[in-house]
């Protein structure tokens, strides 16, 4: 226990010392995005856009769903937020393999790559959040307080995919096969969460298991308290907190701790 | 004595010459071993071998240690455990101090983005705080040449551009600990000359050096000791010349391992007959070589070889024929002697000098170990062989003008040239 309660904090200040490469290396990222291609941060908002059109068809003239608030609106939020965690996390997957010169030349903590992956879909999702507004507008839909609950839900999702993100980009580094599994994993996890329909609909056994996915309470959180002006329902939620954090502390540690074996893989 | 700023204790790093993994059986034990952190694994297994073996050296601040060695004895390696990107399996390194490490310059670099861009990226990555490379942001463009440039994407940089703004930024480091690899390789002489100032200065400002080179010259020039490794082992840790004569002789080594090179002994004498490992330019030497009888042939003649060691290049060759005096028959048990008189009209620098016996199939039945040879000579700047220069110089026209400069131009020259 004192030896993980001195990793704990080597790696807490190797973070702070290594805080303005961080910062550089996600103004990297943005700068890269900016400048390869047309449309820039326009990516971040069309994706999920292209997205909600599309499901609206499908959810709203094909398979009607009844949904509280209206359907572009629930779409578009579970697609925004879910799209932070999916992308968040494929870009960290090739996070480290993809900077291999760097990971073999030149030391600093290697979870920097990984974090930087998830500040720029972060810097994605406020882009993206703009349309979020626009579509609110259109709907006449009015948030109330608990839109200060917001702030909280976004540091359990960051948490989950920052701990997430750190296994899959170190599993990728030592078996490149992850990156492709993984991809199928990301498909199937959407259609597991509340992201484009509620995942109550699916209902028996599989809709027990489903229960368990912590992403579900995490984008209904956001529906209640941005669309809703609800607070969240606390049970599932304080589940979903505690795996995120759970799922974060020992991603780190692992990470940390097979760090110096990178160098051998990249 | 002030604490050491390096010190490598006793390491060992294995490396695995297979493929990483064959299979997921040997994939989940080594990730699950990987996790269990403090017991580590230090036997070899499988293909692994020692690419560190048993390595130890201290190196004070102030102080500039050479690591020199054939491909793949384990230079980078050393380097690499250094700054913690790969770990020793056994013994400890440890280094105190904000460490610099001029490891692959422009590694840090993104093509699509500009010079600029880049340099905060780079300085960032070396451990440089944002408000640090502001301040030298000017001086570290001045070093690289590339002011013009600096909003280009360096994707349209020419390879030297690139390397050199790379060296820019890891030379305004401000480190306890430099650590270089192979890196003067870039860019053109005069950018390389840059290098080695700023290297040199940096010895002179009190940090500790370790730099790994093939560069000969480049290693005498800057380091007081150098380690010499072959094969992740310690062939010597030795003050310069003489761990670069420990070199040379594993150089020839590789070449000449089967040739029992203790059976002819090479001796080099002064005019007065005294031994001598240091000459002025252009002072006559006389290389005394003793030989037992190889054991195949019946004529033998031998060759003198002179090996500049600073770039590695055969700088004489000839054989005792060449010279004028015809083979020898020797019978079994008996034994030769072969005097050589030249003239050391060689360049500042260090050199090994050998004799092989030759026998009359023109094969090499037997080498000697290169002697070290110093030569010393004040007056070039850069030489390869001694021209004994002399010069004279004074003005045409006005008579007024033909006069010596007075005693503070000349300390003003004086400084000059030295900075």
């Amino acid at each position: 226990m004192r030896a993980v309660t001195r990793d704990f904090q080597e790696m807490l200040s190797e973070q702070w010392e290594y805080r303005e490469l961080l910062y550089q290396m996600t103004v990297r990222d943005l700068l890269v995005r900016y400048k390869q291609t047309i449309m820039g941060f326009g990516w971040a908002v069309f994706m999920p856009l292209v997205n909600t059109v599309l499901f609206s068809v499908i959810f709203t003239r094909v398979a009607r769903l009844d949904t509280d608030v209206p359907y572009p609106l629930f779409a578009y939020t579970g697609l925004l937020f879910w799209n932070f965690f999916a992308s968040s996390l494929r870009f960290a997957v090739i996070s480290l393999s993809g900077n291999a010169n760097l990971v073999t030349k030149i030391y600093f903590p290697r979870e920097i790559f990984p974090f930087s992956a998830i500040l720029v879909c972060l810097v994605d999702l406020a882009v993206g959040a703009t349309i979020l507004i626009a579509l609110m507008i259109y709907y006449h839909v009015r948030p109330g307080p608990t839109l200060l609950v917001v702030p909280l839900l976004l540091l359990i999702q960051t948490l989950f995919t920052a701990g997430v993100g750190l296994l899959i980009a170190m599993a990728n580094l030592f078996l490149r096969d992850i990156k492709y599994v993984f991809e199928m994993v990301l498909m199937i996890w959407m259609f597991a969460t509340s992201v484009v329909y509620p995942v109550e609909l699916v209902g028996g056994k599989l809709g027990t298991i489903l229960t368990m996915n912590p992403m579900t309470p995490i984008l209904d959180g956001y529906r209640a308290t941005i669309l809703r002006g609800e607070l969240p329902a606390f049970g599932p939620l304080a589940i979903a907190a505690a795996l995120a954090i759970v799922t974060m502390l020992v991603g780190w540690l692992v990470f940390h701790r097979a760090e110096y074996q990178f160098a051998e893989y990249a | 004595m002030e604490q050491p700023a390096i010190v490598f204790d006793r390491v060992w790093k294995k490396f695995n010459r297979a493929q990483r993994f064959n299979s997921l059986r040997d994939l989940v034990p080594a990730m699950v071993s990987g996790l269990v952190r403090r017991r580590r694994d230090d036997e070899l297994h499988g293909k692994e071998f020692w690419a560190l073996h048993d390595v130890s050296f201290e190196v004070r601040p102030g102080e500039a240690l050479g690591i020199i060695g054939p491909n793949g004895a384990g230079k980078s390696t050393a380097l690499k455990v250094l700054t913690r990107i790969l770990r020793a399996d056994r013994g400890a390194s440890k280094v105190r101090g904000r460490v610099g490490a001029l490891v692959e310059i422009a590694a840090g670099f993104h093509p699509d983005l500009t010079g600029r861009e880049n340099v905060f990226m780079q300085g960032a990555i070396m451990g440089m705080r944002r408000a640090e490379i502001l301040r030298k942001f000017d001086e570290i463009v001045d070093f690289a040449g590339v002011a013009e440039f600096i909003d280009t994407p360096v994707k349209r940089y020419s390879n030297g551009m690139n390397a050199r703004l790379g060296f820019a930024v890891a030379a305004h480091l401000d480190p306890d600990v430099l650590l270089i690899d192979e890196v003067l390789s870039v860019g053109d002489l005069q950018f390389q000359e840059k290098c080695y100032e700023r290297m040199k200065r940096f010895a002179r400002s009190g940090i500790a050096i370790v730099f790994v080179s093939h560069n000969l010259s480049a290693i005498s020039m800057l380091c007081d000791r150098v380690l010499v490794l072959r094969q992740g082992r310690v062939e010597a840790l030795a003050p310069t010349h003489n761990a670069i004569t420990v070199y040379a002789t594993l150089v020839q080594d590789a070449k000449v391992a089967e040739l029992s090179r203790h059976e002819v002994i090479v001796r080099m004498l002064d005019a007065h007959g005294a031994r001598v490992s240091e000459v002025e330019a252009g002072a006559p030497i006389t290389v005394r070589v003793t030989a037992t009888r190889p054991p195949t042939g019946k004529f033998f003649h031998a060759e003198l070889r002179v090996l500049h060691l600073e770039s590695g290049t055969s700088v004489y060759r000839s054989t005792s024929r060449a010279a004028g005096a015809e083979p020898l028959m020797l019978q079994p048990g008996g034994a030769m002697e072969i005097v050589w008189s030249l003239t050391a009209n060689l360049g500042r620098g260090h050199y090994g000098v050998s004799c092989a016996i030759v026998n009359e199939h023109a094969q090499w039945v037997a080498v000697s170990a290169p002697a070290l040879l110093t030569v010393n000579e004040r007056r070039s700047e850069q030489a390869v062989v001694h021209l004994d220069a002399r010069c004279v110089v004074r003005a045409l026209q006005p008579e007024s003008a033909m006069r010596t400069c007075t005693e503070d131009e000349q300390s003003h020259l004086t400084r000059r040239a030295l900075t």
